[in-house]
């Protein structure tokens, strides 16, 4: 060990020699900023480090900024990698490694925003770098910083690009720059026009960056690119404190300052002549301020009419940061379609949004639609085999750690699971209950209390991971504003290939027929040799199965804990009645107005959700009230009253 | 009749002794530490963890020969995540136990459960979580950050070191993250960001459907501005807004993220590979690299099990028991009246470096981490401030701007610097 | 009259009986008393567990006699200590504004002592703005109508809509049930202007009895509990014997047949359901004062559930199966969750009660709801056939 670190020393005593191919020496004279950088201060040391020209410098600010350096008592930079508690180091310059305890040594963590200035400054070197992914890294880079020096380099690159979709982005990124940057204006307009189509946000960006104002306040309109004037009419109060911000008006008093006042001008126990007893009313103060005032003893209190007067005396305007008036008015145009366009897109968004939720719903409620909807049964545990369904899925991952794999096994096993659940809880407590339909939501409550304790007492009462492979991570993306997640896709999917199967199982299958005719008339079905038992079982048990297939699901998009099932069970139970007990379609449709009118309130108060959620149900209550039935009401004998 | 008799006795009865293997010569009775964390219900998983944390720690002081010669022993009982019944064992602890200290509770409203009791039996409470402030009642020592010691610097940290221009404050619809915002929307106006460039929303708790609010932050950054987001988003909704993060690409280079609810508990349930480079702030992190910390690690994993990680109440309560057992010592007695005094002042050594000290408004000034999320669910400590006083009642909001806490000089709680006059001397909870 | 009706309903005198002597010896071993064999905190559970006792012997007159299982009634339970901890919480603070304002030069304005008590109430979600919610808070006779009156007009209301469009049966329970939900969710947020999630809090001390310890104040609340149970107990006892209670009991059995008899059952309906509500709210304003605190947790559709369990497990359709299933279970369950409540050593695996309490209960619900549908009450049925032999 002790040798390792001689021959090291010796490396650091020989390396001034060479001194115009070595960076320690730079990197030594700002040290202190290297070992605690801060983003204001930074600039100057990535300065020096690129002006060095240096091979290495570009592989050290790389290394910088992945927490790769380390620096030693003495204050010298190394390049390491830790394993436990030794270092693998490699020298800087000379690339000579070594190894050293990790006790010695301090790792340097640029932040974020250092990390992205260390970003900017690598650009010029990884633009035309060999590797892709470092001129990804460098496009990505430009895109969030974006400055006019990068203009030439950028364009510079674009023709010797191999790689046909950064060639596209280069492009893209070369289109944003010269709409802010370019020298002519002629070339900025042309830049400017060309983002009419692009929805993007960085294209907004752009342009709204172009439209910067600054506010003002003047006696008289000064000269300038005016991007508007304001009528201070509009809201004195706020205009008002911008002119005694400016220092053009004096302060207006409030309550407190006036209070503060009175009790500095107290006079033998009295204020103007007032009394103190007196003091105890507004208006008794402000007429004791305004005889204060009268005497020159405080200043004149800013009433209305004076406050109006001043503002009416000053212009209010917007400055644009950009002097040419036509880059502006051009910025302005293409950004005024650029609005419209997104605002179409935000409508579709948030469709896709809704029927997302719709389908979250509906897979939610899918089960109960047969359990309750078809026989009639009210299980309150349906929230619990959803939950039993997503906990299979954590089970099997916990077994199987390969995703898909996992996913593949998880769905139908999570079927059989809740089928047998479900086809235990009928045969032991459903079964005896089926005239007394109050005492079946009572005892599936308990169920439901019990099965939701087990969890708990299982899995602990903090949420589980049940991750989706890959495939399904991330976002279908059809522009800026328009995407959503595969896994929200997967669940519209699985929402519509249930509802297809059962429609098909109910309408076209032998089982499908002998169910339907069980829950209209159990005595006609078994005297037709129907067991009403054997199909009371079969449905229910499918009913549930789903419910844990719908769980997998649920836990994917959102989480897994043993509260799962409560929270969808009153919103399924609302579903299925809001759509019509006793048919699918209703429950579609009663899915499709929740998570619709959810999203609609959403929108209309983006900052609150549980305002929808709450406004939601309110409105789910009167619809049942002006609409027992559900928008699908059933008819004929099979409505059963 | 029957059954109340038996209801009685249990009650009185419901006493978890942990026995201490010194003999205690000079002492007819133990000191009885009330340890007040909720061991079902819904904060279980939290609190259960600081319950296992004092028992700890009690047992090592036993081991260190206990307190002024005699035994502590630990008093635990479960107030089951039911806000009424954290009342109603506070009361139990004082009267029928009878306590010299209480160490618990985890939310802010349990907190306000308990303080009219605390006050009316003058107990003594440590309270080891981070929470809103605006709050200093004379018998509770609050170990855990105020919003100055959590929320201020996570937001300077954006504002100076990531230039973050136009911010997404994300919530839990409840009194933490309504108050931290409504802290940070004045203090962020303040710095200059206009109003229009801030984003609030609040979530039910548990909320798993971060969709639209997700694509409304990504929507910010339009002007070309820089876009944060600030998240007291708390618990298991977490999941899924991160999971939604995670799905729409959004790096933490983009759009960063620093929530001050997420720890390495809650990480555990979650892929944490897309979130690299996500911050949080804390006042201690498990990776902190420190002597101490290396052995509170080890004798925590010792006492309750490899695979349990330590967090920031944790630290609190490390520090808070600490700082009571030297104030007793000094005073020379568990007396409520006179440990309190004792107190101000006190010093001991954090966990992460540096040192606490107690201050006359009952909260501790501790340095302030930020930690970004590794791929392995631990944080990289990438900033830590020097000690920041905590402050009960901010600066940044118009009506407690005035107010001051100082319990050694003033003798008030809510003393205004204005009117010089003490606005009231117990809570009004 | 009374003699008549005591003589129908021997059940009514042995309750009061039992209760008066249970009050009698409590009162005896009170700290209060001097005694101190019941302690303060434990007195406060016996008189939350009277309170709600007479919400359960409520739910029973509306689900075990006249067949409307409400999974709501909780909210109007909830809705009562809403409605008293506002004035609990205003007067308490506007003792301590005003007090804290005397010393000012300046005597206070109105207005000034407004903001002040509403920046200490809502300081904390960082408002000082009253919400129009709070306008009567300041006059306790207003928002002690409030506790009857809110309620009632929510029954009133939800039940007409519901009741006139024959939502029956498990339609009405989960609409109740949605009903819960929606308060507690609508209670839960800010913007609501009952401070969210934190709720009321400080509500065990009295404004103007600030002299008064919380051992003699416990009692008396202890005191009205037992009173307000009796006097609900009377007065359901009342309505459900002679012709109102045949009829409603009638609508339980069959509501066609009672319908096709010329009966209004909606009205019945209504009424029963209005009126059980408003003895909730009671039972509600009497409960949180002795809790100290009522957040919208309390609401949560799983307490009026609970409610209809211990209805159950207690024995419908009898008053004091309710009593009886309301106390046995709420008191067990904060026994065997409060983890004094033994271990069970199986050798494999330790029950923990704290753990395993909520399977025994549910699964106990289970049993009970298929094989005893007369509850613990259904005991009592074997004492009267002695009686009648000797």
């Amino acid at each position: 060990m002790r040798s390792a670190l001689i021959v090291l020393m010796l490396m650091i005593c020989s390396a001034p020699a060479a001194i115009a191919q070595t960076l320690q020496p730079i990197l030594q004279t700002h040290a202190a900023e290297i070992s605690k950088p801060s983003r204001r201060s930074v600039g100057e040391t990535l300065d020096a480090i690129t002006r060095s020209s240096l091979p290495q410098a570009t592989a050290f600010l790389e290394q910088w900024s992945e927490k790769n350096i380390w620096q030693r008592d003495d204050g010298v930079f190394f390049l390491g990698v830790a394993d436990g508690n030794t270092l693998a180091l490699t020298d800087i310059d000379t690339q000579a490694t070594s190894s050293a305890p990790k006790a010695n040594y301090k790792q340097l963590k640029p932040n974020g925003g250092v990390r992205r200035l260390i970003g900017t400054a690598l650009v010029q070197f990884q633009l035309i770098d060999p590797d892709l992914p470092r001129r990804e890294t460098a496009v990505a880079s430009i895109a969030r910083r974006p400055e006019a020096a990068q203009l030439a380099p950028l364009l510079a690159s674009i023709a010797a690009e191999t790689d046909p979709a950064l060639k596209v982005r280069k492009t893209q990124l070369a289109n944003f720059l010269s709409a802010r940057f370019a020298d002519e204006p002629a070339d900025r307009i042309a830049a400017i026009n060309s983002l009419a189509t692009d929805t993007s946000v960085e294209s907004r960006a752009v342009l709204n960056q172009i439209l910067l104002v600054k506010p003002g306040v003047a006696r008289t309109q000064p000269d300038g690119n005016i991007a508007a004037i304001h009528d201070p009419m509009d809201a004195p109060d706020a205009y008002y404190t911008a002119l005694i911000n400016e220092d053009l008006a004096p302060a207006k008093q409030t309550t407190a300052d006036m209070k503060r006042t009175l009790k500095s001008n107290i006079v033998d126990g009295r204020i103007a002549g007032f009394a103190l007893a007196q003091m105890n009313d507004l208006e008794t103060r402000k007429a004791a301020y305004a005889a204060l005032a009268t005497d020159g003893l405080v200043p004149v209190l800013i009433t209305e009419d004076l406050r109006d007067a001043s503002l009416n005396n000053h212009v209010f305007y917007d400055l644009y940061d950009e002097p040419n008036a036509e880059i502006t008015a051009a910025a302005h145009r293409v950004l005024g379609t650029v609005t419209s366009r997104v605002a179409t897109a935000q409508v579709a968004d948030l469709t896709l949004d809704a029927l997302s939720l719709a389908s979250i719903f509906f897979l939610a409620a899918i089960g109960l639609a047969i359990t309750f909807g078809v026989m009639g049964v009210i299980n309150m545990a349906h929230g619990e085999f959803i939950m039993m369904g997503a906990y299979t899925g954590y089970v099997v991952q916990l077994f199987v750690p390969n995703y898909t794999v996992s996913l593949i096994i998880a769905l139908p096993l999570a079927f059989a699971v809740t089928f047998g659940a479900g086809v235990v809880m009928e045969r032991l407590v459903i079964r005896r209950l089926y005239h007394r339909p109050l005492e079946t939501l009572l005892a599936t409550f308990g169920i439901s209390i019990a099965l939701q304790q087990i969890a708990k007492n299982i899995f602990g009462t903090q949420a589980r991971p049940l991750t989706s492979p890959d495939w399904l991570a991330g976002a279908w993306v059809f522009n800026d504003v328009i995407q959503i997640s595969y896994i929200r896709i997967a669940i519209f999917v699985l929402a519509l290939m249930f509802l297809g199967l059962i429609i098909y199982i109910l309408k076209r299958t032998r089982l499908g027929l002998e169910v339907r005719a069980v829950t209209q008339n159990p005595g006609m079905a078994s005297s037709m040799g129907i067991d009403p038992d054997r199909i009371n079982m079969m449905t229910f048990g499918l009913g549930s199965g789903i419910a844990g297939i719908a769980g997998v699901a649920i836990g994917l998009y959102a989480k897994v804990t043993s509260e799962m099932g409560s929270d969808y069970i009153v919103q399924s139970f609302m579903t299925v009645v809001v759509g019509g007990v006793g048919n699918v379609w209703g429950t579609l449709a009663g899915a499709a107005m929740i998570g619709f009118g959810q999203k609609g309130i959403e929108w209309l108060n983006p900052s609150n959700t549980l305002a929808a959620q709450t406004y939601m149900i309110f409105f789910v209550i009167l619809f049942i009230q002006f609409r027992p039935k559900g928008i699908v009401a059933q008819k004929g004998r099979a409505a059963g009253d | 009749m029957k059954l109340r008799s038996t209801l009685l006795s249990t009650l009185s009865a419901s006493v978890l002794c942990v026995a201490g293997s010194t003999a205690f010569a000079d002492c007819a009775n133990p000191i009885k530490v009330g340890v007040l964390h909720s061991l079902s219900g819904s904060m279980a998983i939290s609190e259960t963890t600081l319950k296992d944390a004092m028992l700890m720690l009690i047992e090592q002081q036993n081991a260190k020969g206990g307190l002024l010669g005699c035994e502590l022993e630990a008093v635990v009982v479960d107030p089951a995540s039911d806000w009424p019944l954290f009342a109603e064992k506070a009361r139990e602890l004082l009267t029928v136990n009878e306590v010299d200290v209480i160490f618990g509770n985890w939310t802010s409203v349990s907190r306000k459960s308990v303080l009219p009791v605390i006050e009316e039996l003058n107990g003594l409470l440590f309270y080891p979580v981070q929470y809103e402030g605006e709050e200093s009642s004379k018998n509770v020592f609050y170990t855990g950050a105020a919003p100055n010691q959590q929320a201020i610097p996570a937001t300077d940290y954006f504002l100076e070191e990531l230039g973050v221009e136009k911010f997404a404050l994300l919530g839990t619809d409840y009194v933490y993250p309504r108050t931290t915002n409504n802290i940070l929307e004045s203090y962020l106006q303040e710095k200059g960001i206009a109003a229009d460039d801030i984003f609030v929303n609040y979530t039910p708790f548990g909320q798993s459907d971060w969709a639209t609010i997700v694509a409304d932050v990504v929507a910010l950054g339009e002007d070309g501005k820089q876009v944060g987001v600030i998240s007291t988003i708390n618990g298991d909704a977490n999941i899924g807004f991160y999971k939604e993060l995670a799905a729409g690409g959004i790096s933490a280079d983009d759009i960063p993220v620093v929530a001050f609810s997420v720890g390495e508990e809650e990480l555990s349930g979650l892929d944490t590979s897309n979130l690299v480079g996500h911050l949080a702030a804390w006042n201690y992190f498990q990776s902190a690299e420190s002597d101490a910390n290396t052995d509170f690690i080890a004798t925590w994993k010792a006492f309750a099990g490899e695979e349990r990680v330590t967090n920031d109440p944790m630290e609190a309560h490390y520090i808070g028991f600490n700082m009571w057992v030297n104030a007793a010592t000094e005073a020379g007695t568990t007396d409520v009246d006179a440990v309190r005094t004792a107190m101000y002042g006190q010093e001991f050594p954090n966990l992460t470096g540096g040192t606490a000290v107690m201050l006359p408004n009952h909260h501790l000034a501790k340095p302030v981490l930020i930690g970004e999320i590794q791929a392995d669910g631990q944080f990289d400590i990438i900033s830590q401030t020097t000690e920041v006083p905590g402050d009960a009642w901010t600066d940044f909001l118009p009506a407690s701007a005035v107010l001051k806490s100082d319990w050694k000089d003033l003798g008030c709680g809510m003393y205004n610097v204005e009117t010089e006059t003490c606005v009231q001397l117990t809570s009004n909870y | 009259m009374k003699n008549t009706f005591i003589a129908k309903n021997p059940s009514v005198l042995w309750f009061m009986l039992g209760l008066s002597l249970f009050t009698v010896i409590v009162s005896i071993c009170s700290e209060a008393a001097g005694t101190a064999l019941i302690s303060t905190s434990f007195l406060k559970t016996l008189g939350k567990t009277l309170c709600l006792c007479l919400v359960a012997v409520a739910m029973d007159v509306a689900w075990g006699y006249c067949g409307i299982l409400s999974l709501g009634h909780f909210a109007f339970f909830g809705i009562g200590g809403y409605a008293i901890g506002m004035w609990l919480m205003y007067d308490r603070t506007k003792n301590i504004v005003v007090s804290s304002l005397e010393s000012n030069i300046l005597p206070a304005t109105p207005e000034e002592i407004t903001d002040a008590i509403g920046s200490q109430i809502f300081g904390v979600v960082g408002s000082s703005d009253f919400p129009l919610i709070w306008a009567f808070s300041h006059s306790l006779t207003l928002q002690l109508l409030a506790v009857v009156l809110v309620p009632g007009l929510l029954a009133l209301v939800f039940g007409w809509f519901a009741f006139r469009s024959r939502v029956a049966g498990v339609y009405l329970s989960i609409l109740t049930q949605a009903m819960t939900l929606a308060l507690s969710l609508y209670l839960f947020q800010n913007d609501t202007g009952l401070r969210g999630n934190n709720g009321l809090s400080g509500l065990q001390n009295i404004p103007g009895l600030e002299a008064v310890s919380q051992a003699t104040l416990s009692l008396w609340f202890f005191w009205a509990s037992a009173l307000a149970l009796a006097a609900g107990y009377l007065l359901f006892a009342w309505m459900t014997s002679g012709k109102f209670g045949s009829v409603i009991r009638a609508i339980r059995d069959n509501e066609a047949r009672v319908r096709f008899l010329g009966y209004h059952v909606e009205s019945y309906k209504l009424f029963i359901f209005t009126v059980t509500a408003m003895v909730a709210g009671v039972a509600g304003a009497l409960y949180y004062p002795q809790a100290g605190i009522i957040n919208p947790a309390e609401i949560a559709p799983i307490a009026s559930i609970y409610l209809a369990v211990w209805v159950a497990i207690g024995g419908r359709g009898r008053l004091y199966g309710a009593v009886i299933g309301a106390a046995v279970v709420s008191l067990m369950s904060s026994w065997f969750t409060g983890g004094s409540a033994p271990d069970i050593n199986l050798g494999v695996y330790v029950v923990k009660w704290t753990d395993w309490w909520l399977v025994l209960l549910g699964l106990t619900f289970v049993a009970v709801t298929l094989f005893f549908p007369k509850g613990i009450g259904g005991l009592f049925d074997l004492l009267p056939r002695k009686g009648e032999r000797t």
